[in-house]
């Protein structure tokens, strides 16, 4: 009697364990139609509460201003959908992009809403069904026709993503400073260099720069390289038809080279993290940062007397003066989604709502007024004039419309790996444990290697 | 009940539970990794190709590769021969105080229980060269400013500091225990004999924690195979890869590069030096070691 006790005690347990194991959740709402028009429920029914994860990049007060427009954003969409509540998690870029986003698609399990690059990303992750065709969603909503270039979050003819603005690169700079020295917004790269030469010579640091992350410091590389071998170079790298190892890329990898040995970057520059470089600037530490224009809205807030922005903002002078500007124009920064969302009917409207409310033209206009963010959508010249509200963006708007090359960052156009060969290699460089040649030699082998595998 | 238990299908439905956990968690992850570990998976995708040993004799004709080795080994030693004796020399110093014993404990073992990326921005405020506390100190005898984190000659041993610090109050405690059992009567009788406090720390309560101080070092050996969340924090394989351990190399090619089959080579070569260098300790060290009875 015992015995048979003591075996249905176990047997109880052991199925209780495994119940518990692989039971199914049953919360899992049922499927409610919820309108069109991202919030309308049906009349007389009660939807099912649920939730909608959605990973940002917003964090830390440089980002505040983007941070509140995108709690707006989900207020908004929480109210037009009944049930639904958004949950923001909040993750450091490059983590994002690099480890924690990577990690998630290769579990197949990334959070509804997120934070992406388009090209290459997104269309990895497409490649493999992960995200989201929100085709069939811009068309409802009209929105096709509404983007400047979606072209990094096109896949195989269908859309993946959208970006949230566009940007350049090019040089903030303390206006008050050049002023009080005589200093001149520079033509040439040779004047940008005796610029820095003469910051130098006053006990400052010329161009502020943390480059802890190697994409920092490889946007001055770029657009160098973009000058030497010229802007379309880049786009050679896949097909074959450009070589890292070229004697131009050697030429510009060398004058970056020649930059840090000539101490126009801080000292220890490599254990500088990203956001420590813009103190330099503000803290006057330096006079010039290399940075993209998203960064605008941190030196909006540094007025000087008259209530005006003491920064500028000038992109990288050509070699020769007259030889036309040239910087990264892009939109590869957005949102992608879930392809899982497609499977429940209630986070598919959640995700139109949401597109509806943040890809929209009060929110464009916001992110330009507040945060000098580009717009990604086709809006009005009026409206734009209107809400490049200080002089900075407005400099940076024009500086845009100046630009005779645009290209987009070369991390948009080379594979994973080779970017990663070429990351490590600047860190080499600038610490001067490795000519450019043989950097750039180990970064083609990759690329060689990349091609031949046909990714 | 006696009856029952004496039943090996009742033994049998016991075992069930762990040895599915075993399998599940420690077997299949180690087996799936080996598997992929011959294949070109990027990860994501749902196809790969075999690749044979491919990715193993990548690894081994990559420079980057054995930095990673290399610094895996400086762990290894800092840890047995820094700071191993140091943890040795904390737990007889506080064993031997005899007031707020408690509270030496609570704050050696602080660091433990703080995350790592707390203790990472913590030891980056005292690493900054500009107003951080070492080139502070430094400064006041003349020194120059030591660019810590940034400099290839400091970086590696800034963060071996940093991690022993974080790891050393863990391992006081396990020591510290250790010492508090042996039995007060030992002391005593080699006290009376007229040892100094120094014999006695010598002679009686080394050998005596000697078990401890092997598994202290085992569990320091296998912590420095792991190590990859300190370094990530604090200077992210930099600067230009020279405090990149293993593990951070294998997620820089696995996940960053989309090269999943390259980096489960990683994770199956990390398993298997730290299976070797174990039990290479286990044979040479840990055998010869005395079991202690009192």
């Amino acid at each position: 009697m015992r015995k048979s006790l003591m075996m249905m005690l176990s047997l109880i347990f052991m199925a209780g364990a495994l119940v518990a194991g692989c039971g199914k959740s049953n919360n899992a709402a049922e499927p409610v139609n919820t309108g069109t028009n991202g919030g309308n429920a049906p009349q007389g029914s009660k939807a099912e509460p649920f939730e909608l994860k959605m990973r940002h990049i917003e964090i830390g007060e440089p980002n505040k201003n983007r941070l509140a427009r995108l709690e707006a954003v989900k207020n908004k969409t929480e109210e037009q959908v009944p049930g639904l509540t958004i949950k923001l998690d909040g993750v450091d870029s490059e983590v994002n992009r690099k480890d924690k986003l990577r990690s998630e698609m290769a579990a197949g399990n990334p959070p509804d809403i997120f934070d992406a690059f388009g090209s290459p990303d997104i269309g990895v992750y497409a490649k493999e069904g992960l995200v989201l065709d929100i085709g069939p969603i811009l068309d409802e909503l009209n929105l096709r026709d509404r983007f400047i270039n979606l072209d990094p979050w096109t896949y195989d003819g269908k859309i993946y993503g959208l970006p949230k603005g566009g940007s350049i690169e090019g040089y903030f700079y303390n206006k008050e400073y050049f002023a009080a020295k005589g200093l001149e917004v520079p033509k040439t790269l040779a004047e940008l260099e005796a610029l820095a030469e003469k910051v130098k010579a006053d006990g400052k640091v010329p161009f502020a720069q943390g480059s802890k992350d190697a994409w920092v410091p490889l946007m001055t590389t770029n657009n160098l390289w973009s000058y030497y071998a010229g802007a379309d170079f880049t786009a050679g790298f896949k097909t074959g038809e450009s070589k890292w190892n070229d004697p131009k890329m050697v030429e510009a990898v060398s004058k970056h080279q020649e930059w840090v040995k000539k101490g126009y970057f801080k000292k220890g520059e490599l254990g500088i993290d990203y956001n420590s470089q813009r103190n330099q600037l503000l803290t006057e530490e330096a006079v010039m940062m290399y940075d993209g224009s998203w960064a605008s809205s941190v030196f909006n807030d540094a007025v000087d007397a008259d209530g005006k922005s003491k920064f500028g903002f000038f992109v990288m002078p050509p070699l020769n003066e007259g030889d036309g500007f040239s910087s990264m124009v892009d939109s590869n920064n957005g949102y992608g989604f879930s392809a899982k969302v497609a499977d429940d009917p209630q986070k598919l409207e959640a995700v139109k709502a949401f597109i509806k409310n943040f890809f929209s033209d009060e929110v464009q206009l916001q992110s330009l007024k507040e945060d000098g963010l580009l717009p990604s959508m086709i809006l009005s010249e009026g409206d734009l004039q209107a809400n490049a509200a200080n002089d900075l963006i407005k400099e940076i708007i024009l500086r845009m419309n100046e630009l005779e090359y645009k290209w987009p960052a070369f991390d948009a156009l080379v594979q994973a790996e080779v970017n990663t060969e070429l990351s490590s290699g600047i860190h080499r460089v600038i610490e001067g444990v490795q000519d450019p040649q043989a950097m750039l030699d180990a970064v083609q082998k990759v690329q060689d290697e990349a091609n031949a595998a046909g990714q | 009940m006696n009856k029952a238990m004496r039943s090996p299908l009742m033994y049998a439905l016991f075992l069930i539970p762990t040895f599915v956990g075993i399998v599940l968690f420690f077997i299949y992850p180690v087996a799936n990794a080996a598997f992929y570990s011959f294949t070109d998976w990027n990860g994501i995708a749902k196809t790969y190709n075999f690749t044979g040993l491919a990715n193993y004799t990548k690894s081994m004709s990559q420079n980057a590769f054995w930095v990673s080795v290399k610094n895996n080994g400086f762990f290894i030693l800092f840890s047995v021969f820094i700071q191993v004796p140091l943890i040795i020399l904390f737990s007889l110093l506080i064993a031997n105080v005899k007031k707020l014993k408690g509270l030496y404990k609570t704050a050696v073992f602080m660091p433990s229980v703080m995350s790592t990326a707390v203790i990472g921005i913590l030891w980056g405020f005292i690493y900054e060269p500009d107003i951080g506390l070492f080139n502070h100190v430094l400064g006041l005898f003349g020194i120059d400013k030591v660019y810590w984190l940034s400099d290839r000659n400091w970086a590696m041993i800034s963060i071996l500091i940093t991690n022993a610090w974080q790891w050393t109050g863990f391992y006081i405690v396990m020591v510290l225990a250790a010492i508090i059992s042996i039995p007060k009567e030992l002391d005593e009788a080699a006290m009376i004999d007229g040892a100094t406090g120094f014999q006695r720390a010598m002679r009686i309560t080394m050998p005596l924690i000697m078990p401890i101080v092997s598994v202290v070092i085992m569990l320091s050996i296998a912590g420095a195979m792991k190590a990859a969340d300190i370094i990530i924090v604090m200077t992210k394989g930099g600067p230009a890869g020279s405090t990149e351990v293993m593990a951070t190399y294998m997620l820089k090619h696995s996940i960053t590069s989309f090269k999943y089959g390259y980096g489960n080579s990683i994770a199956v070569l990390i398993f298997i030096f730290t299976l070797i260098i174990t039990a290479l300790y286990q044979v040479l060290v840990v055998r010869r070691t005395e079991r202690i009875e009192y």
